[in-house]
């Protein structure tokens, strides 16, 4: 009788060999683009155009053209920016946070992970651009010398904080992601039988050679750029939230934003994530890498990451009224009753309550209701980040000036645009990029024991 | 003779010393290097290669493309002689009067380089000591209006002037010789020196005979003839006396609007404001009956909604009360609702004053006798000293319809008055104007009169024409120029004197009426003072203060002789609760509708709606429930539009929720609806889409508002303002209204607006009515300014530390200081569209606060929970107590919005001021989220430029654009802007006094707004100078700062506001203290 150890489950399944994995990964960048490919990113790329024409609109006019107002003068603006930058999170949680934990799992989404962040911080970048009253002169706002004198930032602007935020995070992250891509480029490069293509795979792997010294430095890059990614997730976050936090705004001015944003930001991006390889596994074959499996990791991660979140909203509640500041407490009575209720309880049902049936394990591993809430959720914290910041606006300490805001087709069209442009860029990854880190997903094959057990089992 | 004399060029050539001569061939005196120079080897070296050629030819193309970048070269004509009085940045102040027929004041005008930019009222002449309105400060704007006529036309085409005088004058001559009548129609004119003119021109063309053939008629649009006639047949004397509010402890008025639109409102609201001060040893008790919520009833003590029908039995009761005389029969609860004013009145005696507003003889006569009776007409009311404006005539203008339909009139000469606009029955107006041979219109727009008139001559501007006004018995006025005409237009005088053969047409500087004025003068002004010896400093003394006064004849009682009780007989009883009525008034931005065309007043949101670019019907919620109309208004929520029919005419209009209105009455705001047949009377009162284009209904342009005049008509021979409604139905229509402010009520905001009551105030000590805010600090209590987490700016006693106190208690909400802002600080208008979606631009507003049935005080007595109690406190009161609050950049010391800019655009000033640095700017709008005022205005287009605003903001027009101030700068898209506190009029003030060598004193640095404000109410000043009135007022028990606990530390401090009401109306609405004790964890 063979008294075998407890064996992990497998993270590959499908008796996959090394080749296999290599001949999956690159079967999409080498063949034929399927049709449905071709029909996403028409539509895709149309709802780009007319984004990125509502924002010439926009440039061209006047911020007027969205439905701000003198009370309301962040809106949909900033939702979607802070939307945009939680999204942003996952990838680099995912790969330089649970890299350094030594969650191999990780493996086989980590790729199109940090993809994902890549883009959608370009997304969220782009609103703090175009949300200027005058972009032409956004320069300003880099410490950088000038004719003008002394004339220096102001370092006490939290928006001041978020330009070295972003922009190191979006730096960060898109060396890390590249750096991972190098070697899977130059195995795509060396099966490449097309001329142009093998030039571009080989520029694009910086002359990769796979020797091991090369693997060893490669080995410590990774490691290195992990170590520097790891505080930029909660750093970016929590200087975004400041960008509220700081203020004197009621709704706003709260110490709880950091943590609650960083949290809120987890779990929106994890359902991003599991937006985009719901559908890419299924579409590109990959559903012996990307497994129930992980999909269930990531759904545990969403409720840990919700919850934190739900008890950031009751904390919030509390001390509004535990604090006893008439305009604090005003200003949460309004959120749940006023005229933006809809708001926030499409809120609460989105971010707290449905996230909570993941506790069942048949739900949170059924991935249609697995893909339903993804998209439950992100609908969630779009409406959070439009709560915190529209709610609170709307009605703060004169009443006077108390206002609403409506969204024009401006605002609704740049939105979706950059939703537009996100998937259009995620597309043309999935056709062109490695989607799995293939030497990464190599490392965790294993080839030998399985396959010399069952070769065993099978003579037996 | 031949000039034998010779000029020698030095001593040298005199002496022909030997070296003169040397060189005296020489043209010049050393040698040139010519052949070292050409010999230099090295230039040759210095060929230019190929590759350098091509740098040279490649930066010189980029330069010359850079170049073409630049923006384009604007030139600017200097002077080649500059006049005397003109200084390129330094501005000139003319003395002079407006008088539009509705409003009047001394005024002064600010001129630039020649063109006026700016009107305030004269604080050292004329007897509205300084107050002006809104109208009169806009009206500097429409002197540039391109709509206006540049010349004579005749039947609607431009002419020229030999062409027009010509053909008048001869019809007129075979009018007269034929004995045909001609009418000259004017609004009431109070200047002796057009009288004189109008007499020459009568004796003239009609010199025999001329009772028949001539006839002045005088008719006001608003009309107070009433009045005249009530003390007609009071005191046998058709006069409207000289009220004054000054001397009265008890004031009641019957829907008279005696601050912003009654009679002589710029003097009376001085008056009645010296006794609104708490700090006095007493205060006016102010009882206002009407049915509309009006300015004056906002700031009333008690005010009590009535219907217009039962205005008459209110005089009526408050008489039986006094007297003991019952002269009708009045319902119990009017006996009730008057009890308390007619028993103030009668313990005030003589030191009090009743007015009414209604064009009604019998109120009118009944109030007369009630002021007989408290024995007013020696103190309150001088009859000695009438006031001459408001001579229309309505039954002589009744008696007019009649003579032109008989086909009588042959002539009609208009003058001020435009009819087919403000007649009730003007449509049948226009059409008889084609049976007149003869019509002639002075006004300078094609307007709806003129435009039917055969020849319209237009008459000046005001600020480009001389004229003199008699106000009252005692005192006279004069208007000067401030600007040579625009146009080519020609005062009415003059024409008047050209077509009667006494002048000479001449050109747009004519003096012919010039000359008159001060021939009047000369023999009718000189010999009544003493004070100068010569004519020639009598009026230039005259013309430099703009208004002078003769001695005044004190009041003295004259036997009341009214018969009461056959006055009692007329007064029929009201249709009974159940029927409508309806009031039709005047507005704090159009008044009669004179300036419909003006921008600045479209945008002016009415003091107490706080709507824009519009009229409506103002309803009771409460009714409006019962009808099923939409009671929210909102930027995207409608109003209802109802059909209101009076009579046979009926009318479309929104309907707007009027806390305060009197059930079962509807108020319709008259002087809109301008141009409704496409008349081109200006640009601005028309509306506009949400692109800038032209709304257009039946190929005509839409006007703003409707025409309510349609809704007056003639009740015993005078105009009535109000009248019973036939129906009202819900036409199913929504119109989206553009107000500024649409939420309605302080919630229980006390650290916002404070108030308390005048004989709380008088006992209770400071804490009791104004506590200040205290902090947990460690265990102690400390005010909130103790504590403190930054540095502070080193504003206190250092230098200057600019700061501004605005009084609650004496702002009367009338919107001047606002119209002052805008003009003085080139503050964009915006239009309607964008009011709607709440972008207004004005740096100062007023905010607006009904008080609500429900407070904390009674929810926590009531057990009503917060989320209800709040949501009941979103619902003003049924007859609500108002207070105004002027909101402007507070300049925090700690300001909120400094610390968010990221590239500092926004700054201190080390003189306490909130900087802006527009260029700096970047638009991320986070400064303007961040103040807890919300008065910072972002430029969300480009105004200046953008389609969207062509056609009413005056940046984008080439004449408008003349009346910016050129020391400040015209924003652009994109950049955030806000009140600078006048910096531009600060840094001017202390270079006066830089260049006097003296300090700066209290007094001569006013902002726009402190200026402008006719009560007072703003005060501007150095807070580090000990004796300033700004230290004094922010060191007052009164004083506190808005949102203190906020730890901002403004620069600005409210005056809490005093009710003087009695301590059980008190309880009811005093918003209590004990909210504080809970704030005190914050």
């Amino acid at each position: 009788m063979i008294k075998e150890a407890a064996i992990r489950e497998p993270l590959i399944l499908g008796n996959k060999t090394y080749h296999d994995i290599t001949e999956d990964v690159c079967r999409p960048i080498e063949s034929k683009a399927p049709r449905a490919w071709y029909v996403l990113i028409t539509i895709t790329g149309i709802i780009s155009l007319w984004g990125i024409g509502c924002i010439l609109y926009l440039l061209g006019t006047g911020i007027g053209v969205w439905g701000l107002n003198k009370t309301v003068n962040w809106a949909w603006d900033i939702t979607n920016f802070v939307w945009w930058v939680g999204i942003g999170h996952a990838g680099t949680l995912i790969s330089a946070v649970l890299l350094l934990f030594r969650q191999r799992w990780r493996m086989a989404i980590n790729r199109s992970a940090e993809a994902m962040t890549i883009f959608a911080v370009i997304m969220a970048a782009t609103f703090p651009g175009i949300h200027m009253g005058r972009i032409w002169v956004s320069y300003w706002v880099m410490p950088i010398p000038n004719q003008f004198g002394s004339l220096w930032v102001n370092f006490n602007s939290p928006l001041l904080w978020d330009v070295f935020a972003i922009s190191t995070y979006f730096s960060v992250s898109l060396v890390f992601w590249y750096i991972g891509l190098i070697p899977d480029f130059a195995t795509i490069r060396d099966r490449m039988t097309k001329p142009l293509q093998k030039k571009i795979y080989s520029i694009l792997s910086f002359g990769w050679t796979g020797n091991a010294k090369a693997w060893n430095r490669f080995e410590i890059v990774s490691l290195v750029l992990a170590g520097l990614a790891t505080p930029l997730v909660f750093s970016v976050h929590s200087i975004v939230s400041t960008d509220f936090a700081t203020s004197v705004i009621p709704g706003w001015h709260t110490t709880i934003f950091p943590p609650y944003f960083v949290s809120g930001a987890v779990f929106s991006g994890f359902a991003m994530v599991l937006t985009l390889l719901l559908v890419m596994r299924k579409v590109m074959h990959l559903e012996n890498y990307v497994t129930v499996k992980h999909v269930e990791y990531m759904n545990i991660v969403i409720i840990v990451t919700g919850s934190i979140v739900g008890v950031a909203y009751l904390t919030e509640l509390f001390v509004s009224w535990y604090s006893g500041v008439e305009y604090e407490s005003y200003a949460f009575i309004n959120r749940f009753s006023g005229p933006y209720a809809w708001a926030y309880w499409s809120m609460m049902t989105c971010n707290v309550i449905s996230p909570q049936l993941f506790w069942i394990k048949k739900l949170r591993t059924n991935l249609t209701f697995t893909f339903i809430m993804s998209i439950v959720v992100n609908i969630g914290m779009w409406f959070e980040r439009f709560v915190i910041i529209v709610t609170s606006l709307h009605r703060d300490y004169v009443p006077s000036s108390w206002t609403m805001f409506y969204p024009t087709f401006v605002d609704i069209g740049i939105f979706i645009g950059t939703i537009g442009i996100f998937f259009t860029l995620f597309l043309l990854f999935a056709r062109f990029f490695p989607v799995l880190a293939l030497n990464e997903v190599k490392s965790i094959l294993k080839i030998s024991g399985e396959a010399y057990k069952k070769s065993d089992n099978h003579h037996h | 003779m031949n000039n034998n004399k010779t000029y020698w060029k030095g001593i040298e050539e005199l002496e022909q010393s030997p070296s003169f001569l040397a060189k005296r061939e020489n043209e010049f005196p050393e040698e040139i290097a010519i052949d070292e120079f050409l010999g230099d080897n090295k230039l040759k070296e210095t060929s230019t290669a190929r590759r350098d050629f091509l740098k040279f030819m490649g930066f010189s193309l980029a330069a010359a493309t850079l170049a073409a970048c630049e923006s384009p070269v604007v030139n600017s004509i200097p002077y080649i002689q500059k006049p005397d009085d003109v200084d390129p940045g330094v501005a000139n102040w003319y003395a002079s009067t407006y008088y539009d027929g509705y409003d009047y004041a001394s005024i002064l005008v600010k001129t630039r380089e020649g063109r006026p930019i700016f009107i305030k009222g004269n604080k050292k002449f004329g007897i509205n000591k300084g107050a002006g309105t809104a109208r009169i400060t806009a009206s500097v704007l429409p002197l540039y209006d391109t709509a206006r006529l540049s010349g004579p036309t005749i039947d609607g085409n431009y002419s020229d002037w030999a062409t027009v005088d010509a053909q008048i004058t001869k019809t007129l001559e075979n009018i007269a010789k034929t004995g045909g009548k001609t009418v000259l129609l004017t609004n009431t004119i109070i200047s002796p020196s057009t009288l004189s003119v109008i007499d020459t021109f009568k004796n003239k063309v009609y010199p025999e005979g001329s009772e028949a053939n001539f006839e002045h008629v005088t008719y006001d649009a608003l009309s107070y003839s009433a009045i005249r006639q009530a003390n007609k047949d009071s005191f046998d004397l058709a006069v409207i006396p000289d009220y004054d509010f000054s001397k009265a402890k008890v004031i009641v008025s019957i829907s008279a609007d005696f601050l912003t639109n009654w009679l002589l409102h710029t003097e009376y609201i001085g008056q009645y404001l010296q006794n609104r001060k708490p700090e006095n040893e007493w205060m006016s008790r102010h009882f206002q009956y009407e049915s509309i919520l009006s300015v004056t009833g906002a700031n009333a003590d008690v005010r009590v909604a009535i219907k217009p029908s039962e205005e008459v039995l209110v005089a009526a009761a408050i008489y039986q009360h006094i007297s003991g005389n019952k002269i009708a029969n009045v319902p119990q609860h009017l006996l009730e609702l008057t009890a308390d004013a007619a028993k103030e009145l009668k313990n005030a005696g003589n030191a009090s004053l009743v007015v009414a507003g209604s064009n009604n003889v019998v109120l009118q006569t009944i109030v007369n006798a009630i002021n007989d009776k408290l024995g007013n007409y020696t103190t309150t009311i001088n009859l000695n000293n009438p006031v001459s404006l408001f001579q229309g005539n309505d039954k002589e203008v009744a008696e007019l319809m009649d003579e032109i339909r008989a086909g009588k009139i042959k002539a009609l000469i208009m003058y001020g008055v435009n009819p087919v606009y403000t007649l009730p029955n003007g449509k049948e107006f226009a059409e008889l104007l084609s049976k007149i041979e003869l019509t002639v219109s002075f006004n300078g727009y094609a307007d709806e009169t003129a435009s039917k008139c055969k020849y319209v001559c237009p008459d000046h501007h005001y600020l480009e024409a001389w004229n003199d006004f008699q106000v009252k018995k005692n005192h006279y006025a004069l208007a000067q120029p401030a600007i040579r005409p625009l146009y080519e237009t020609r005062a009415a005088q003059e024409s008047l004197m050209v077509w009667c053969g006494e002048a000479q047409r001449g050109d747009k500087d004519n003096d012919t009426y010039y000359n008159i004025i001060k021939a009047n003068w000369a023999l009718y002004g000189f010999p009544q003072q003493t004070a100068y010896t010569t004519v020639e400093e009598y009026w230039n003394y005259m013309v430099h203060n703009g208004s002078g006064s003769t001695e005044l004849t004190p009041p003295s009682a004259v036997p009341f002789m009214a018969d009461l009780s056959v006055l009692g007989q007329k007064i029929t009883s009201s249709d009974g609760p159940e029927s409508w009525e309806v009031v039709l008034y005047t507005n704090a931005a159009m008044g009669i509708g004179n300036q419909a065309n003006n921008p600045w007043l479209q945008e002016l949101p009415d003091p107490i709606t706080k709507v824009t670019w519009d009229n409506y019907i103002t309803m009771s919620p409460a009714d409006m429930k019962e009808l099923g109309f939409n009671t929210h208004i909102g930027q995207e929520e409608p109003a209802s539009v109802a059909s209101i029919k009076v009579g046979e005419t009926e009318m479309k209009l929104p309907v707007y929720p009027q806390p305060g209105q009197a059930r079962k009455t509807v108020g319709i705001a008259l002087g809109y609806g301008r141009g409704e047949n496409g008349e081109n009377i200006g640009k601005s009162a028309f509306q506009y889409g949400q692109y800038g284009e032209p709304l257009m209904q039946d190929g005509k342009p839409v006007s703003v508002g409707k025409n309510a005049f349609i809704f007056t008509s003639f009740v015993n021979g005078y105009i009535s303002y109000s009248n019973v409604v036939s129906s009202i139905n819900d036409a199913n229509e929504n119109y989206l209204l553009a107000c500024t402010q649409t939420h309605h009520t302080i919630m229980g905001r006390n650290s916002v607006v404070r108030e308390t009551t005048f004989s709380f105030y008088k006992t209770a000590p400071k804490e009791a009515y104004n506590e200040p805010h205290e902090l947990h600090y460690y265990g102690e209590h400390k005010p909130v300014e103790e504590i403190d987490l930054w540095k502070s700016h080193p504003v206190e006693e250092v230098g200057h530390r600019w700061g501004m106190s605005v009084d609650l208690n004496t702002c009367i909400g009338c919107g001047n200081c606002l119209v002052a802002c805008q003009a003085e600080n080139n503050v964009p208008v915006v239009g309607k569209d964008e009011i709607r979606r709440s972008r207004d631009m004005h740096w100062l507003r007023i905010d607006r606060y009904y008080s609500s049935d429900m407070n904390k005080e009674k929810a926590k007595q009531e057990h009503i929970g917060a989320i209800s109690m709040y949501a009941q406190m979103e619902i003003p009161s049924e007859n609500p107590e108002v207070v105004f609050m002027p909101m402007m950049c507070q300049h925090c010391n700690h300001a909120p919005c400094e610390t968010v800019c990221p590239v500092a655009a926004t700054t201190h000033s080390n003189e306490g001021l909130n900087m802006m640095a527009y260029n700096r700017c970047i638009g991320t709008r986070y400064c303007a989220n961040n103040c807890p005022y919300k008065v910072r205005r972002f430029n969300w287009f480009n105004y200046t430029a953008y389609k969207k605003f062509t056609a009413f903001n005056p940046s984008q027009d080439d004449m408008m654009r003349m009346v910016l101030n050129p020391d400040v700068t015209v924003r652009t898209r994109g950049v955030m802007e806000k009140c600078t506190m006048c910096v531009q009029r600060i840094q001017a003030g202390k270079l006066e006094a830089k260049k006097a060598g003296k300090k700066v004193k209290d007094g001569d640095i006013v902002t726009a707004c402190a200026d402008s404000c006719p009560t007072d109410a703003i005060t501007f000043g150095d807070w580090n100078d000990e004796n300033s009135q700004i230290r004094k007022n922010s060191e007052s028990k009164r004083a506190y700062q808005a949102l203190e606990e906020v730890g901002v530390k403004p620069n600005i401090w409210y005056l809490l506001k005093v009710r003087n009401v009695e301590k059980e109306m008190v309880q009811k609405h005093h918003e209590p203290h004990t909210e504080e004790k809970h704030n005190e964890h914050a």
